[in-house]
């Protein structure tokens, strides 16, 4: 056949029957919507979620080293037009009030005018992304004078520097320029040695501190020019660089442990969502396509009598489907391209500070891409039931499609499931991802056709003696021919998955992502309390009204050996694998304790179990790094002592509690002698910090007083973000599935004008086949309902448990909530889309 | 007769499954219709004469027995095969009219020519739709048109890719008398036109009465194969 001639039936298979063809655009385009609408709001939340990281990096990218960085970073950073750059050196050093301080950080901290700080100076224009708050307002480091410096506001109260005083860093006197308030990049404060104060680099080298030996943390911030990716220029310096194996390469993704796992979290959750929108859409587009053949036979049929062959009737319908999902997925295309837009009524905060990232065209090309390839994918198994439409059907109705050939059904059946695997690989990046979805969605599949077929079975063999002749013809209706129960109850269950399993996914991330601080968590932490001063500085903490007072032991010292294994080498041999080697020569904080603190769990071993040996228990991700387990030997460097711990434990920490916590924690009796301090942490509300600031620093002036609450509201704020760019998008998700569903249901009861005319000449009222028609679909959306909330109870489960590793529990309860709501939804929209043929008049059974 | 004919069956049968059980719809027919002739296939509802007519189209296969077109076997021809037969050699006019209901009148009249890559295909379809009195309808739907007008289309759709034998299945069983008289003459007028084989089934003894040959089919056998005295025969003029 020619192909022009193909062309003009396809498009003629769009007349006659306008108002059935725009029903099914409109259930395309809403499958693409979906798809399109999730994959723009997921760019659009992508990109705000991305500056909001940015601005806890303060740039995209960080090239750090404990050394000067190498000339070669430069060349190689220079190649990117329109880069920004700005050099960081950090250093911690005393500052003091006096004349002539000594500025070596080893000696500590002593006397009530001079304070172990943390000195950051800065060439260029840190920070690119987020606000340093000053007073006065809009300083900047890097273009503060060689003398001058801003002080964090700790220092105001403990030292009474206030702009204009004067201090000495090195052996320079200094001017504060201004008050520091609040630093976009600082959330680490449980590492934090002392207050911030800032410099110009020229400051730095004016100060002398830059002598040999100094240990100064050189970096390189890096803000990318548009269309540059910082994870690929990342890998770049990596490998480019390989040979100066000390670089720590940072980007923004990766700056801030606690929010990069909420972020990392939220980024595998929305690529859950869009590969189950892909699949709430193929589901959508799949039904609609199967009743639209379906009501297409005689027309097939005709063709055949007039000299078509199979594959000629193959091609003109797959021609036509893809021209009804070109004139869909446009449509859906273009309204999921302008759903983003919405999301600013819904979440303003989701994207902040850039309407541009709204506009998402990338997900056009995908929403149409895929909704062409899902459709045509969706609409083989279908096509093959007309493949060898009978032209006897022409002389008698009854005669049914015979099955395509073997090779055609299997061809069909093999390309959907690459077709589902390709794009769970394209939508996750991981094949494993990949392959278990598909499986599992193969899995379902072949459940709910069970089901379908079983309760088919069940129908027919039903009693039919004394039951309600409504629930009687309902449950016939599910086994007579043509029926389309399997195709609707898998649809439906399908569709019940995705939705089901999204609200589940976003109930339990919301609950982890709520965006409030925990009730508990410390608002001051308190360094350096010398142990003797320990009675004193509670009881002044608890005359303050401080809650939750809590103080832990701190020993520093160096590790130097696991299981014999000297660092050195085990560092080197990380970074040539591409891990951190910063978790193996920094200095540890070691702790003590006779019993584990709150919001630790033990996974390992058992605690203080093993005589004769000194043991210290591991947080499980510090074991992992050091690729330590129960029994490895580690040494440490305590000021001189040699160490040796044996691991015996090893402990889950739940970080988020934001208390004190250690990675390592050693059993009574080994640390107590040697030199320590103490770390303490309480709840204080309002405005008495300031107050207890200024008498603490009166009566204890070693002890630095580190207020977190900012830090902690950004970090409480970030996370809460991340909750509800989960929740709208679920939300909307579960809103386009609804509508996807009702559209599967309502697309298959379009054909029931003439049983309902019959009906209705044998004495059944209109209610009463509209009874008969609720029932039928409530059975199978009950069905389908109940097989499809089995999958996502395990689905949430399976993403919640294993790909985000967020516990939960089987949430068996859905179970219930999803059988009767699928019933509800599938017998509303069933009702809904059969009125027409519900209102038909009798008379019609009788033309035929 | 020595020759072959057109069209020959033989040892023709049909046995359905009912409910578990063989049902033979169609018992050991032999057959033949040499090119030309007219047929009436006649007999009660139940004889077998729809599945008869759609065995010989191809349109279904035979339980066993033969099916022969100018000496070609049919029933072991694949699908494809017989959809290219049928396009080629065949033209079917259906009680129901079957037209496409998404194509007008015209297209449903160009449709067979066009697949079969015919010259001229629209001046045809013209012609042949002015043939059947519907020459101002062919822009309009199949729905648009009352009964009558639709099997007329049909009888147009039938003639026009110039088939060697056409296949009528109670071809005015829809219509009421007066159509189904004027669909009537206008089908027999064609096929005189055209010199076409036609073979017709109805349950009508006054259409079949028109036929110059009668087989009477009854529980899916020939009961008997009448034929009228031999009439003056008038060639194909197109």
């Amino acid at each position: 056949m020619k192909l022009r001639l193909l062309g003009r039936l396809a498009g003629a298979e769009s007349r006659g029957s306008r108002g059935r063809m725009l029903f099914v655009v409109a259930c395309l385009a809403v499958g693409v919507a979906a798809v399109t609408a999730v994959d723009a709001m997921i760019g659009a939340v992508n990109s705000g979620m991305r500056s909001q990281s940015r601005q806890l990096l303060a740039g995209d990218l960080k090239v750090g080293a404990r050394r000067a960085l190498p000339k070669e970073l430069d060349g190689l950073l220079a190649e990117y037009e329109g880069i920004r750059l700005s050099e960081i050196a950090e250093l911690a050093t005393m500052l003091s009030l006096g004349e002539d301080s000594d500025s070596d950080e080893e000696e500590g901290a002593a006397g009530t005018d001079s304070r172990l700080v943390e000195l950051k100076a800065v060439r260029g224009g840190y920070p690119f992304y987020g606000d340093l708050v000053t007073e006065p307002a809009g300083l900047r480091p890097g273009e503060l004078g060689a003398d001058e410096v801003i002080v964090g506001s700790e220092l105001t109260s403990v030292l009474g520097l206030e702009v204009g005083s004067e201090l000495r860093l090195g052996g320079e006197a200094f001017e504060v320029a201004g008050i520091l308030l609040e630093e976009p990049d600082r959330l680490d404060f449980a590492m934090t040695l002392g207050p911030r104060v800032f410099a110009s680099r020229a400051g730095l080298e004016r100060s002398g501190l830059l002598t040999f030996g100094s240990r100064v943390r050189y970096s390189q911030l890096v803000a990318v020019p548009p269309g540059v990716d910082e994870e690929a220029l990342a890998t770049r310096v990596q490998t480019d660089l390989a040979e100066h194996a000390y670089l720590s390469v940072q980007t923004h993704r990766r700056a801030q442990p606690g929010v990069r796992r909420g972020l990392n979290r939220v980024e595998d959750y929305l690529g859950l969502v869009a590969l189950l929108s892909l699949l709430l859409g193929g589901v959508g587009v799949a039904q609609v396509v199967r009743t639209w053949l379906a009501a297409r036979t005689t027309s097939v049929a005709i063709l055949r009598c007039l000299g078509l062959r199979s594959a000629e009737v193959g091609a003109l319908y797959l021609a036509h489907v893809a021209l009804l999902a070109l004139v869909g997925s446009a449509v859906g295309g273009a309204l999921g391209l302008a759903t983003p837009f919405a999301l600013p009524l819904l979440a303003p905060d989701l994207v902040p500070d850039n309407p541009g990232v709204l506009w998402q065209p990338g997900s056009l090309v995908r929403g149409l891409a895929l909704g062409l390839g899902v459709a045509l994918l969706f609409a083989l198994p279908p096509l093959t039931a007309i493949w060898r439409v009978p032209p006897a059907k022409v002389l008698w109705v009854e005669a049914d499609p015979l099955p395509a050939p073997r090779l055609v059904r299997w061809a069909a059946g093999i390309a959907l499931v690459l077709g589902i695997l390709g794009s769970a690989w394209f939508q996750s990046g991981r094949l494993l991802v990949a392959l278990g979805f598909t499986g599992g969605v193969l899995v379902l599949t072949l459940l709910l056709a069970a089901g379908a077929r079983g309760i088919m079975a069940l129908a027919v063999r039903a009693p039919r003696g004394r039951s309600n002749p409504y629930l009687r013809h309902g449950l016939a209706a599910l086994a007579r021919p043509g029926a389309g129960t399997v195709g609707a109850v898998v649809a439906l269950g399908l569709g019940t998955l995705v939705v089901v399993t999204v609200a589940l996914v976003q109930q339990r991330m919301g609950e982890e992502l709520n965006g409030e601080l925990p009730a508990d968590a410390p608002s001051l932490f308190l360094v350096d309390v010398q142990p003797n001063q320990w009675a004193g500085v509670r009881g002044m903490l608890e005359d303050a009204g401080a809650r939750n007072v809590d103080s832990t032991p701190v020993a520093m010292a160096r590790l130097t050996s696991v299981d014999d294994v000297p660092v050195a080498e085990m560092a080197a041999a990380s970074k040539e694998a591409g891990r951190s080697r910063w978790v193996l020569t920094r200095e540890q904080r070691l702790t003590w304790g006779a019993e584990l603190p709150p919001g630790n769990e033990l996974l390992e071993g058992t605690l203080w179990s093993a005589p004769g040996v000194q043991e210290v228990s591991l947080e499980e991700r510090f074991a992992r790094d050091l690729g330590a387990e129960l029994g490895t030997l580690l040494r440490f460097d305590l000021q001189g002592i040699e160490l040796a711990l044996t691991v015996t434990s090893i402990r889950r920490v739940d970080w988020s509690t934001m208390g004190i916590n250690f990675f390592l924690m050693v059993e009574p009796g080994v640390l107590e002698d040697a030199p320590h301090w103490r770390l303490a942490a309480a709840r204080l509300e309002g405005a008495g910090e300031d107050r207890l600031q200024n008498e603490m620093a009166a009566a204890f002036p070693n002890v630095t007083l580190l207020r977190v609450r900012p830090l902690m509201e950004k970090v409480a704020y970030a996370l809460g973000r991340l909750g509800r760019a989960v929740r709208v998008l679920g939300g909307a998700t579960i809103l386009v599935g609804l509508a996807i569903l009702s559209g599967a249901v309502a697309a298959g009861s379009l054909r029931r004008s003439k049983e309902a005319a019959l009906l209705k000449v044998l004495g059944v009222t209109r209610p009463g086949v509209a009874l008969m028609f609720a029932l039928e679909y409530a059975l199978i959306g009950l069905l389908a309902g109940l097989v499809g909330g089995i999958g996502a109870t395990v689905l949430s489960w399976a993403f919640l448990e294993h790909a985000i590793e967020l516990p939960t529990a089987f949430a068996w309860g859905a179970l219930p909530i999803a059988a009767l709501g699928a019933a509800l939804l599938a017998m509303v929209s069933g009702l809904l889309a059969s009125l027409r043929a519900i209102r038909v008049r009798p008379m019609a059974s009788l033309r035929g | 007769m020595d020759a072959s004919p057109q069209m020959e069956c033989v040892g023709l049968t049909k046995v359905l499954d009912s409910g578990g059980r063989p049902l033979t719809v169609l018992d050991s027919v032999d057959l033949r219709i040499e090119a030309g002739e007219l047929v009436a296939i006649v007999g009660p509802s139940g004889s077998g004469k729809s599945t008869l007519l759609g065995l010989l189209a191809g349109l279904d296969r035979p339980s066993t027995g033969v099916v022969r077109f100018e000496g070609r076997e049919l029933q072991d021809a694949g699908e494809d095969e017989l959809a290219l037969w049928r396009r080629d050699h065949v033209g079917f006019v259906f009680q129901s009219f079957q037209l496409l209901g998404n194509l007008t009148a015209r297209e449903n009249v160009l449709l067979p020519m066009e697949m079969a890559g015919m010259d001229g295909a629209a001046e045809r379809a013209d012609g042949l739709l002015q043939d059947v009195g519907l020459a101002e309808r062919g822009h309009h739907f199949p729905s648009q048109l009352s009964g009558g007008e639709q099997q007329r289309v049909a009888l147009a759709r039938a003639f026009a890719p110039r088939p060697q034998i056409l296949f009528a299945d109670e071809p005015t069983g829809s219509l009421d008398a007066a159509s189904g008289g004027r669909a009537l003459e206008l089908l027999l007028d064609l096929r005189t036109k055209l010199g076409t084989t036609l073979v017709m089934v109805t349950h009508d003894a006054g259409i079949a009465a028109r036929a110059p040959r009668r087989v009477h089919l009854a529980a899916g056998r020939i009961e008997r194969d009448e034929r009228d005295a031999p009439a003056p025969h008038a060639g194909p003029s197109a």
